[in-house]
């Protein structure tokens, strides 16, 4: 007998979905998609959080409910409700489509729940695809873009083959163990893993994640699909998607038990050739977004550090390096989506002028930059010292020394941006950007979270540490 | 089990590799579809065979769910071939990224452009 309990915020976002799925019957109305939106995706986040608490196992024992997958569960959400946040002014999507704009996000979101709680190969590929399926047609919903549906398109096969090539993966793991749940694997991985057959079957099947991730091999999509994407949905897949990926990528290397040399050497190749790759192509970009997708490419490599570290500091880092991207990002967008008048694409030099223009917007906007680049007292900072000392804890020095290097690259961009936002002087008489109170609440509660996170990281990393607890043998 | 399983497993390597040539090789967005659902149903032939080994039902329920899954990934992939074609007028991969687009009658406002 299922203990329906324990499955209830996944059932709210269902029926969330559900009356999304019935706003679309009728004739499109943005005002109450909106408020509706708002309404539904705060109390999914109270509920979230109110569940946090919860243990057990759900479905015959292949969902796991635990305090790892809620705390997940609950960031997810508030990625979810944070982008709700940013579509009072959906400009970017057709009027009619509004509600089937909220079904699918509610329905992304419900499966990156799921994925956090997945402890069956089969669970786990399954709620990756709804996850995916759900953004491959959001990126499509830009009204008038000029490229028309090939950005997504692209975006649809690079994640249709990543995740064929991790199924294929999880067939040879299954082949070879005779079991495809996570908590029996976890007993037999760790002595096997250099064999062969399972070695391939395990890295195969990291590269479904190394997708949602934008690691370095399958990062191609992302500046496109950004670039592409309603400026809603790019926040959404930079925040909440990206937050999924690293809930499932530690519980996948947490399966290895960080016993085996050769994965850590392909972890390690990843994550420099990701941070390498994603700072050195940011330096070149114009466009904001494309910038801001360069630069998620860049961050991954740095969370893969923590991650391929294997141990209990390596995997608080990278779930607190999560939780900082998510509110430095979300900033960045928010900047982004206010800056952009129509829903249109912006280049970094149309934020000449932003601390005139809007000037609370120009703070978050440095705090999120500096966090980004790992600037003291951020909680980005924070975070890249929690990855920088476990990889040393691993010995792996030259390791950070590389990611140092990187550091000193992604200044010269952030750096730029913040140049635009402060010292440019714009061409023509600036027109002062409409900031709604709850909107300029919303960036000051930004503001504080990114400075608290950089003074008092205690509290977050004790929590972060808690929820590895089940994940070390 | 008749046939060995290393069989099965090097037949669904065969079949994979197969299917990623495809994908990466074609110039038709229907055909790297295509090419999308063999590598799946790669990786099933070798639950399949793994569940038979093992003596378990469980591989031939993966292979039901892919074939589930499946149909949902080409249901979403072929709805944005049909829009590609009806804005170029065109599948071809490389003819998307250069031929105009064919104005769409019904869109009532101006496109949005990249460089305002």
């Amino acid at each position: 007998m299922t203990d329906w309990i324990l499955f209830i915020p996944e059932l709210y976002t269902l029926a969330a979905g559900g009356v999304f799925f019935f706003f679309c019957l009728g004739r499109g109305r943005p005002g109450r998609d909106y408020a509706a939106a708002m309404m539904l995706s705060a109390a999914g986040l109270v509920l979230t959080v109110c569940t946090a608490g919860f243990e057990g196992l759900v479905f015959e024992g292949v969902y796991q409910v635990d305090l790892y997958s809620q705390v997940f569960k609950a960031l997810i959400y508030s990625g979810f409700f944070l982008t709700v946040c940013l579509c009072a002014d959906l400009s970017g999507v057709d009027k009619a489509r509004h509600s089937e704009f909220y079904l699918l996000l509610c329905l992304s979101t419900l499966a990156m729940m799921l994925l956090a709680s997945s402890v069956h190969l089969l669970t786990i590929y399954i709620s990756l695809e709804i996850s995916s399926y759900s953004l491959y047609v959001l990126v499509y919903f830009r009204r008038g873009y000029p490229k028309g549906a090939a950005p997504a398109f692209q975006y649809f096969v690079f994640g249709a083959a990543s995740s064929a090539v991790m199924l294929f993966g999880f067939a040879l793991v299954y082949g070879a163990f005779g079991t495809a749940h996570m908590a029996e694997l976890m007993g037999q991985v760790p002595a096997r893993i250099n064999e062969p057959v399972v070695f391939t079957g395990f890295v195969l099947s990291l590269s479904g994640f190394f997708f949602k991730l934008a690691v370095f091999p399958f990062h191609l999509w992302a500046p496109d699909a950004y670039e592409a994407a309603p400026h809603q949905v790019s926040a959404y897949i930079a925040t909440a998607s990206k937050v999924a990926a690293i809930a499932i990528l530690v519980r996948m290397i947490a399966l290895t038990g960080g016993q085996s040399d050769r994965v850590a050497w392909v972890l390690i190749f990843v994550s420099v050739a990701s941070m390498t790759a994603g700072n050195l192509a940011a330096m070149a970009q114009k466009d904001i977004k494309r910038l801001l997708a360069f630069s998620s490419v860049a961050h991954a490599g740095y969370v893969m550090i923590g991650i391929l570290s294997a141990n209990a500091m390596g995997y608080t880092g990278a779930i607190f390096y999560g939780l900082s991207l998510m509110v430095m990002k979300f900033t960045c967008f928010m900047v982004v989506v206010k800056a952009a008048d129509g829903g249109r694409n912006i280049k970094t030099d149309a934020l000449a002028g932003l601390h005139q223009r809007a000037p609370v917007l120009a703070l978050a906007l440095l705090l999120a930059l500096f966090g980004l680049a790992g600037i003291p007292p951020t909680i980005g900072f924070t975070a890249k010292l929690l990855v920088f000392k476990a990889a040393m804890e691993q010995g792996l020095l030259w390791l950070v020394i590389i990611a140092m290097l990187n550091v000193v690259i992604s200044l010269y961009y952030y750096l730029g941006v913040l140049k635009a936002a402060y010292f440019t002087a714009p061409a023509s008489q600036p027109r002062a950007i409409a900031v709604s109170l709850p909107f300029r609440l919303l960036a000051l509660a930004m503001i504080v979270f990114m400075v608290a996170g950089g003074l008092y990281p205690r509290y977050m990393t004790a929590l972060a540490g808690a929820m590895t607890a089940g994940l070390l043998p | 089990m008749i046939v060995p399983y290393t069989h099965v497993m090097l037949l669904g390597a065969i079949v994979f590799l197969m299917g990623m040539i495809c994908t990466l090789t074609r110039r038709n967005l229907i055909m790297i579809i295509v090419g999308l659902e063999i590598m799946l149903n790669a990786a099933a032939i070798v639950f399949v065979g793994a569940g038979l080994q093992f003596q378990q039902i469980e591989g031939q329920v993966m292979a039901l769910f892919i074939v589930a899954v499946a149909a949902a990934e080409v249901s979403v992939g072929l709805a944005m071939v049909v829009c590609i074609y009806r804005q170029r007028h065109s599948i071809d991969p490389q003819c998307i990224e250069n031929s105009p687009r064919v104005p769409d009658p019904k869109a009532a406002s101006e496109p949005l452009t990249l460089n305002p």
